[in-house]
């Protein structure tokens, strides 16, 4: 079983001046963990642990101050920006662009590592970009300006385009945080598709740790003190772990071997019914 | 089918384009004051210099000028694509990073110290405006650079400062100089193409060509940065370098075409927008083709500028800037409610 992502030791924190102020602050501190090929890895935690930026050293975008990165045996360093990009491809939260590119031609844009001087696709080029809006779905509106999609299929929109960009990994950025119940379920039926069929090896941030329990192969839970877990995701995910990690209670149910967590807030109404019924037992 | 731009429907796009062009320029040569016959222009220039009148106003002063009003019309609009692009900000537009401030100062400095030596053969305005825009980019770029993580925004605020601190200069300038040191900086101010002679004319097509091809083999990445610095280094594009190429260009032939024409507002503005609208907004095309409309535009202000109050003319940017104010205020209404563009 290779490992295509291997993080060894890695430590980053950001300096005072890119974050004001503030002193510098390690927001991740000797982490280390391997994704193997074409396995689906979600990376979930509360907010402000790391996840994005965890995200943004897997991709080069952000260089860390201790530790290693090896994408597919090499150094993440050794790496150009272009060489990267026939690597590792990034999908962040969708978004409106501000000049109305058509679907076609944002998905296009995926072929950018590969072009030569004046950046005109070629056939291959061309053919790619149409499998990848045929897998995802989005060739029904490749000529409509990406601002006239849904969200949802906006999302679509960008992960055609990192399919386009072929590359062994996939990297996503919180893909659903603005969608709704049927275009979450949506975009994870989509990355679980492009996993078992096209072989990708996708490493995807979450909160929804109901949903990365349904779809990842392992979770790396990041938690608030620099603490991290990684693992099956049985394993990862106990009842005691979330509350933990969160800081928050969860009620925990199951469906056979699988476990959901509800958070419980102080006055949801199933809290007082918990709570009712603790208090009784106390005092029987 | 016709989805994605290749290199083959560019081309034939350009050549069509560029033969509008000559039509455009065909005409507005034949279009003056003076009625100038096509017959005896074709006779030659005659064996002694003004011998053929129509031949002199034809090919020694109209033509001269059409050249030179595409080659600024297209430079600005260039410019314009490229910072629209780059700044991720629909309403920017060659001046926004302090070039007609720096320029006008120069100009201001020039007429001021009375200076009257000539630099190939130019006048001492156009070699002051270009130097004053050049100094003064750079000095932007180097506040912007160090003020903040946040480049394009820095950026920007360092231009929009830059900008106020030097009109102010200007101003104080015009008030405590003599009345007919400042007359003409103030035509120069609004813009004017006179006729320039042709070696000046020569270099400076040379250079805003060369500007305009470099500027254009950076288009594909120009795409994927209106995208943003994060996507655009993610898709495999080296952003700092992109962004300097592209800034340094776009600087570099608007500050020819500052120094050649003055401050000519609204073409760096409207045609890009206009082409965007008609064309699309990939920048492959969209560059060679505003260049190509933004020079027919110029031509024809030009044009309207030299014959509608005639015998006198009008200095060309009140032209544009008439054409150009609405056309202005219907993009602020139409974009700001939809574009985020401080996302």
């Amino acid at each position: 079983m290779k490992a295509i992502i291997e993080v060894k030791n890695l430590s980053f924190s950001y300096t005072s001046q890119s974050a004001g102020r503030l002193p510098a602050q390690p927001i991740l501190k000797h982490i280390t963990f391997r994704v193997i090929q074409n396995r689906f890895l979600t990376i979930a935690g509360p907010n402000g642990v790391g996840k994005t930026t965890l995200i943004n050293l897997l991709c080069g975008q952000l260089r860390a101050q201790a530790g290693s990165i090896i994408i597919d045996n090499a150094h993440i360093e050794s790496y150009s920006v272009g060489k990267l990009a026939q690597k590792v491809a990034v999908v962040r939260q969708e978004f409106v662009p501000i000049f109305d590119f058509t679907v076609a031609e944002v998905v296009s844009m995926g072929r950018t590592p590969y072009l030569g001087t004046f950046g005109f696709e070629g056939k291959t080029d061309r053919a790619v970009v149409s499998e990848a809006l045929e897998a995802t779905d989005t060739a029904q509106f490749a000529l409509r300006p990406l601002g006239s999609l849904s969200g949802g299929e906006r999302q679509r929109v960008f992960i055609a385009r990192a399919l386009a960009q072929n590359t062994a990994i996939l990297l996503l950025d919180e893909p659903t945080s603005f969608l709704d119940l049927k275009h979450q379920v949506g975009i994870y039926d989509l990355l679980k598709e492009m996993q078992l069929e096209k072989g990708k090896t996708i490493v995807a941030v979450t909160h929804d740790v109901n949903m990365a329990a349904q779809y990842a192969d392992e979770i790396l839970l990041l938690g608030a003190d620099n603490s991290y877990y990684i693992g099956k995701t049985k394993d990862v995910f106990k009842p005691e772990q979330i509350e933990k990690v969160f800081g928050v209670r969860v009620f925990t149910c199951n469906i056979k071997q699988e476990s959901f967590f509800l958070p419980l807030g102080k006055f949801a109404k199933a809290s007082t019914h918990i709570n009712s019924k603790l208090s009784s037992k106390q005092e029987e | 089918m016709g989805q994605v731009l290749t290199a083959k429907s560019l081309v034939i796009k350009v050549l069509l384009c560029l033969a509008a062009l000559a039509v455009v320029m065909g005409l507005c040569t034949l279009i003056g004051t003076q009625k100038v016959s096509l017959k005896r222009v074709f006779a030659g220039p005659g064996s002694s210099p003004g011998e053929n009148i129509d031949y002199e106003i034809l090919i020694g002063i109209r033509l001269p000028r059409v050249l030179l009003a595409a080659l600024v019309g297209a430079a600005l609009a260039c410019s314009g694509v490229v910072l629209q692009a780059i700044l991720r900000n629909p309403l920017a537009d060659p001046y926004i990073l302090g070039i007609s401030s720096g320029a006008g100062l120069g100009v201001m400095t020039a007429a001021i110290s009375g200076i009257s030596w000539s630099f190939l053969g130019g006048s001492p305005i156009g070699f002051f405006a270009f130097a004053g825009a050049i100094v003064t980019v750079w000095l932007v770029w180097y506040i912007g650079h160090f003020t903040g993580k946040s480049q394009v925004t820095s950026l920007l605020l360092a231009g929009v400062v830059v900008n106020a601190f030097f009109s102010a200069i200007i101003m104080f300038l015009t008030s405590i100089a003599k009345s007919e040191q400042v007359i003409s900086t103030i035509f120069w101010l609004m813009g004017n193409i006179t006729g320039k002679n042709l070696p000046v004319l020569f270099v400076s097509a040379g250079c805003i060509l060369a500007g305009i091809i470099v500027l254009f083999t950076i288009s594909h990445r120009l795409n994927v940065l209106a995208l943003g610095q994060a996507e655009a280094k993610g898709l495999g594009v080296d952003v700092a370098r992109t962004r300097i190429i592209a800034f340094a260009f776009a600087a570099f032939i608007t500050a020819i075409s500052v120094s050649l024409s003055g401050l000519i507002g609204f073409v760096g503005l409207i045609i890009p927008h206009g082409a965007r609208l008609v064309f699309g907004p990939d920048h492959r095309q969209l560059l060679p083709l505003s260049a190509i409309i933004g020079a027919a535009f110029l031509i024809i202000a030009d044009t309207i500028a030299r014959v509608i109050v005639a015998p006198a003319q009008l200095p060309v940017g009140v032209i544009t800037a008439i054409a150009g104010g609405p056309f202005f205020l219907i993009l602020l209404a139409r974009y700001s409610r939809k574009v985020s563009w401080l996302k």
